[in-house]
C-alpha cells in the first residue's frame, strides 16, 4: 500500500494505492508494467466553496477520518450533543455532536470525505 | 483604662478587620457576583467551626503612600475550621482590602496555616482573588510567592492541596494552585492567566478577552490546568465538599469508608448489554462504571479535558477507590497527548493518598499522526506507563474490549504491575486490530492470491478467531481471569479486600525521574 498526496487546483487529495497482481508474479515489478492498480480514490473531497459564516462556531474533526454519514443539513436547528455527523476514525464510527444549541450554518463535508484533524465539518450559526 | 474598656477596643478591633475593605469595597464585591472571603468561608465550613488566626496582621511597607492605607487582615482571612466535622486549614484572598493583592503579611499568614496544615495532616484550601503581587511592596511581595510555593511543593503528596479560583488569579500567583492537587474555577469570574490580555495584545496582536483567554471553560477543556468548572460559588462549594467527602486527611490515614448500603454481591445482568457486537461501534464508558460502583456514585475529575481518558473517585464497600477508564466514544478512547498527562495525574494522585486505583480498559493504540509524534506522544504516553508501574496501592484493571498494543500495556496491565487483572468475555487483547495484523503478517498471501480481497478477508477472520480474545493473554498470566460482566462488581469487592493489605517495598532512593 501506498499513499500519495496529490494536489489538483489547490485541494489536497490523500490517495492509496495498491498493487494487486493477477498473476502472481513476485519479480521486482516494474512500475509501468504493473497491472492497472486498484486506486482507492476518496470518494469525496471536502466541499469547495463552502465558507464557514462569520461569526458562527465551527466543529472540527478530531483526528483524521473518514466521515461516514451525515444527519443535519444547512438550516437545521440542532441542540446540544445532538450527533451531526459520524467520522469513522482508528476503525470506530465516532459520533460528533453539536457542542451547543444552534442552526447550522454550513456543512463543509460530504459523505465519504477524508478528513484531517482540524479540519471544518460543521458550523453552528 | 477599665478591663471593660479593654475587652471593648478587643470588639472594635477585631470588628473592624472584619469589615475588610469597608462596605463600599462589599458592595463592589457583591456585584460582581463574588462573595466576600468570610462569606466563602462561612460557606464552605460546619456552622460556627471557623477560628480565624492572625486577624491583626497588617503590611509593614511604608513606601508610596502605604503607611497611610490600612490593610485590615492584610487581604487573606486565614485559619482553621472543620467540614462535615473533619478538619482542614484555610487561607481566602481578600479582594476588598486593596485588591486582595499580596504583600510581605499576607504571605507569611498563608504559610503559617500551610505549616500548621501539613503539621496536623490536614488538608488546606486557598480560595483565590487577586489583583497580584502588591507591587508597592516590591521583592518582598515576590519573595511571599517563593515561599508558598516552596511550602506547596513540600506538602504535595502528604496532604490534600485545593485552590477554588473565585476570582483573577494573575502571573506568578497561578503556580500556587497549579502545583495544588485540584482547581475549581468559578465561571465568568475565576480567570488564571500568566499575562493579563493587554501583555498578549502588545507582544502577539492578538485580541482576547480575560474570559477567553484564562476563564474556566478555557482551563477546564482546552488547557487542563483546572479540574472543575462551577456555575456559581455556591456550586463550586458543594463540589469542593463533594470532592472531599473521598478524599483522606492526609498520605498516612486510612481512605475515607463509610456505611455501604448497596448490595457487595450485585449481579449487573444488563452491563453485557452496554457493549455493541462490531468493534467499531462506541458505547459510554460512563454507563460501565456507574452500574459497578457504590449507589452509581461517580465523581468525574477533569470531566472536560481530554474526554477520551475518564478519571474520578468512586466507592466499593464504602471505601473510596480512583477510576482510570478509557472513552471509547471520544477519539475512539485511544491515548493522546492529553489524556496520557490526565491519566498520569490522576493515578499519581491516588498512589500518594493510598487510594485503590481500577481502570477500565478499552484502547484501540496511542494516537497516530504527526501532530501527536511533533507533540511528544513519546514523552507523554510514558507519563501514563510510569504512574501506572510506579503505584504501589492496589492496583485492578478490568479489560472491556480492545486493548491493542503499547496502549494496552500502557494501561495498567499485568507487566506494569497490576495486582489483578480481570477480562471480559469481550475483551480482545492482542498486538493491533485484526485488520492490520492480517494486512501485514498475511500481505505477501495477500498479494499472491488470485482473489486478494477475499484472502484477506480469511486472514483477518484467522486472526479474529485466533487472537481477538481474552484467552491468549489468560493462558500467559497476564489476564488473572476472564469473568462474566453481570459479576464485575463482586469480583472487584473481593479482590480490594484481598488487596487491602498489600505492601510493596522498592529500593529507597530520592525520587524518581519521571520523564515530564
Amino acid at each position: 500500500m501506498k499513499k500519495f498526496l496529490i494536489k489538483v487546483n489547490g485541494n489536497q487529495y490523500e490517495v492509496e494505492v495498491e498493487e494487486v497482481r493477477a498473476d502472481g508474479d513476485l519479480a521486482v515489478p516494474a512500475p509501468a508494467a504493473a497491472p492497472a492498480p486498484k486506486v482507492e480514490v476518496p470518494r469525496a473531497a471536502p466541499r469547495k466553496n463552502i465558507e464557514v459564516p462569520a461569526g458562527s462556531k465551527t466543529v472540527n474533526a478530531p483526528m483524521p477520518g473518514t466521515v461516514l454519514k451525515i444527519n443535519v443539513r444547512e438550516g437545521n436547528a440542532v441542540k446540544q450533543g445532538q450527533v451531526l455527523l459520524v467520522l469513522e476514525a482508528m476503525k470506530m464510527e465516532n459520533e460528533i455532536a453539536a457542542p451547543l444549541d444552534g442552526t447550522v450554518a454550513s456543512v463543509n463535508v460530504e459523505t465519504g470525505a477524508s478528513v484531517n484533524a482540524g479540519d471544518v465539518l460543521v458550523s453552528l450559526g | 483604662m477599665a478591663t471593660s474598656d479593654k475587652i471593648n477596643e478587643l470588639i472594635e478591633r477585631k470588628e473592624k478587620v472584619e469589615m475588610g475593605g469597608g462596605e463600599a469595597a462589599i458592595g463592589k464585591q457583591h456585584g460582581k457576583g463574588k462573595k466576600t472571603a468570610r462569606e466563602r468561608i462561612e460557606g464552605i465550613v460546619d456552622e460556627g467551626s471557623f477560628v480565624e488566626l492572625d486577624v491583626f496582621v497588617e503590611t509593614r511597607s511604608t513606601d508610596f503612600g502605604m503607611e497611610k492605607k490600612k490593610t485590615p487582615g492584610d487581604g487573606v482571612v486565614t485559619g482553621y475550621a472543620t467540614i462535615d466535622g473533619r478538619p482542614v486549614y484555610l487561607a481566602a484572598q481578600d479582594f476588598t482590602v486593596i485588591g486582595g493583592t499580596l504583600g510581605e503579611a499576607h504571605a507569611q499568614k498563608i504559610c503559617k496555616v500551610m505549616d500548621m496544615a501539613v503539621k496536623m495532616g490536614t488538608p488546606f484550601i486557598g480560595i483565590n482573588d487577586s489583583g497580584g503581587a502588591r507591587i508597592h511592596e516590591g521583592i518582598n511581595a515576590l519573595s511571599g510567592y517563593g515561599d508558598i510555593f516552596l511550602r506547596n511543593t513540600h506538602a504535595s503528596g502528604v496532604i490534600p492541596q485545593i485552590s477554588l479560583i473565585m476570582g483573577p488569579c494573575a502571573g506568578g500567583a497561578c503556580y500556587s494552585p497549579a502545583i495544588t492537587d485540584f482547581i475549581f474555577m468559578v465561571e465568568k469570574t475565576g480567570q488564571m492567566y500568566i499575562t493579563g490580555n493587554s501583555v498578549v495584545k502588545a507582544v502577539t496582536g492578538e485580541d482576547v478577552t480575560l474570559e477567553e483567554l484564562g476563564g474556566a471553560s478555557v482551563h477546564n477543556s482546552t488547557s487542563g490546568v483546572a479540574h472543575f468548572k462551577n456555575s456559581s460559588e455556591d456550586d463550586c462549594i458543594a463540589d469542593l465538599k463533594r470532592l472531599l467527602s473521598f478524599l483522606p486527611d492526609n498520605n498516612l490515614s486510612a481512605v475515607p469508608s463509610i456505611q455501604c448500603t448497596d448490595d457487595l454481591n450485585r449481579i449487573c445482568g444488563d452491563i453485557e448489554d452496554l457493549i455493541p457486537a462490531e468493534p467499531n461501534k462506541p458505547y459510554d464508558m460512563l454507563d460501565i462504571i456507574s452500574r459497578l460502583v457504590d449507589g452509581g456514585d461517580f465523581f468525574e475529575v477533569h470531566k472536560y479535558f481530554a474526554q477520551n481518558i475518564i478519571v474520578g473517585f468512586a466507592r466499593i464497600n464504602g471505601s473510596t477507590v480512583g477510576i482510570v477508564a478509557n472513552q471509547p466514544k471520544i477519539k475512539a478512547g485511544s491515548l493522546d497527548v492529553d489524556s496520557s498527562d490526565k491519566g498520569a495525574r490522576f493515578v499519581r494522585f491516588c498512589d500518594s493518598f493510598n487510594i485503590p486505583l481500577i481502570s477500565f480498559t478499552d484502547v484501540p493504540a496511542f494516537l497516530p499522526g504527526v501532530g501527536q509524534e511533533h507533540s511528544g506522544i513519546i514523552r507523554h504516553g510514558a507519563k501514563l506507563l510510569y504512574a501506572f508501574a510506579e503505584a504501589t496501592v492496589p492496583k485492578i484493571n478490568i479489560i472491556v474490549r480492545k486493548a491493542y498494543g503499547g496502549a494496552y500495556i500502557a494501561m495498567n496491565s499485568k507487566t506494569l504491575g497490576a495486582d489483578m487483572v480481570f477480562a471480559w468475555p469481550t475483551a480482545e487483547i492482542a498486538v493491533m486490530g485484526a485488520e492490520g495484523a492480517a494486512n501485514i503478517m498475511f500481505r505477501k498471501d495477500i498479494a499472491n492470491s488470485d482473489n486478494p480481497v477475499q484472502t484477506r478477508q480469511e486472514k483477518i477472520n484467522e486472526y479474529r478467531t485466533k487472537f481477538s480474545n481474552p484467552y491468549v493473554a489468560a493462558a500467559r498470566g497476564f489476564v488473572d481471569d476472564v469473568i462474566d460482566p453481570a459479576t464485575t462488581r463482586p469480583r472487584l469487592a473481593s479482590a480490594l479486600e484481598m488487596l487491602k493489605s498489600k505492601r510493596e517495598n522498592r529500593p529507597s532512593r530520592k525520587h524518581g525521574n519521571i520523564p515530564l
